[in-house]
């Protein structure tokens, strides 16, 4: 089925259709590419904390900012 | 972070290098969505530019992170404060990369990261996988100036590459 007919119920009973849902994802990630130059460094912080415990990967060094 | 940018600036300062940029994963992120990186690339030029198939001696700068307290090493990562680094000699596109790069302040400490169009031009020439997706997340994601772009892969002879990126590469992965 393509994008445009598939229909999914999202947050406050809303409906949008899987295109709407991918240009949503799109827009925030324009909208998180905007973040300061620390704030990405701490969200990559995060990454790297998840990598090691969550995802196993003990060779990842978690950075200090 | 901060405590390697510093330490970069003490290098350039005591004169053992001449100017550095940041590039790499964390020059892309400046311009992009958050993503998982390892390490933090920092090109450098150096004072005596090496002449032609000269072995560039990295030794001194290392010398001088060893007296500052940073002797640890991970694979090819000197780690500084948690955050391991490399750092790159930059010669053509990366060292006009650097000379061009963009000052910031990170955490109240003043840097350089490269410009996109530079970031592209570089991540094309390396062209791996992981290279394609940042040049497809530049491109979405920031302004890039198409023609400055163009001039830096005309120069570098990357223009055929980025052409046959942008018919293929893009939709065909």
């Amino acid at each position: 089925m393509e994008d445009e007919k598939i229909r999914i119920l999202t947050k406050d009973n809303k409906v949008m259709t899987l295109k709407k849902l991918f240009e949503e994802k799109e827009r925030l990630r324009k909208e998180q590419a905007n973040l300061s130059f620390e704030k990405k460094i701490r969200a990559l912080i995060i990454l790297q904390r998840i990598a090691s415990s969550w995802g196993g990967k003990k060779d990842v060094i978690v950075w200090k900012l | 972070m901060k405590k390697a940018i510093i330490v970069m600036n003490e290098l350039k300062r005591e004169g053992l290098i001449k100017d550095y940029a940041i590039g790499g994963a964390i020059g892309a992120l400046k311009w992009v969505e958050p993503f998982f990186t390892r390490d933090l690339d920092i090109f450098i030029i150096l004072i005596k530019e090496p002449e032609n198939g000269e072995v560039i001696m990295l030794s001194p700068l290392y010398e001088y992170l060893k007296k500052r307290g940073y002797n640890k090493w991970v694979e090819q990562w000197i780690i500084i404060d948690d955050v391991p680094v490399e750092l790159i000699p930059a010669e053509g596109v990366s060292k006009e990369s650097v000379e061009n790069a963009l000052e910031v302040e990170f955490e109240g400490v003043r840097t350089k990261v490269m410009r996109p169009e530079y970031l592209i031009a570089l991540f094309l020439k390396a062209g791996r996988d992981k290279d394609i997706r940042k040049i497809e997340m530049l491109l979405k994601q920031t302004k890039i100036d198409m023609e400055k772009l163009k001039d830096i892969l005309r120069r570098y002879d990357l223009l055929k590459k980025f052409k046959r990126f942008m018919k293929e590469g893009q939709n065909g992965r």
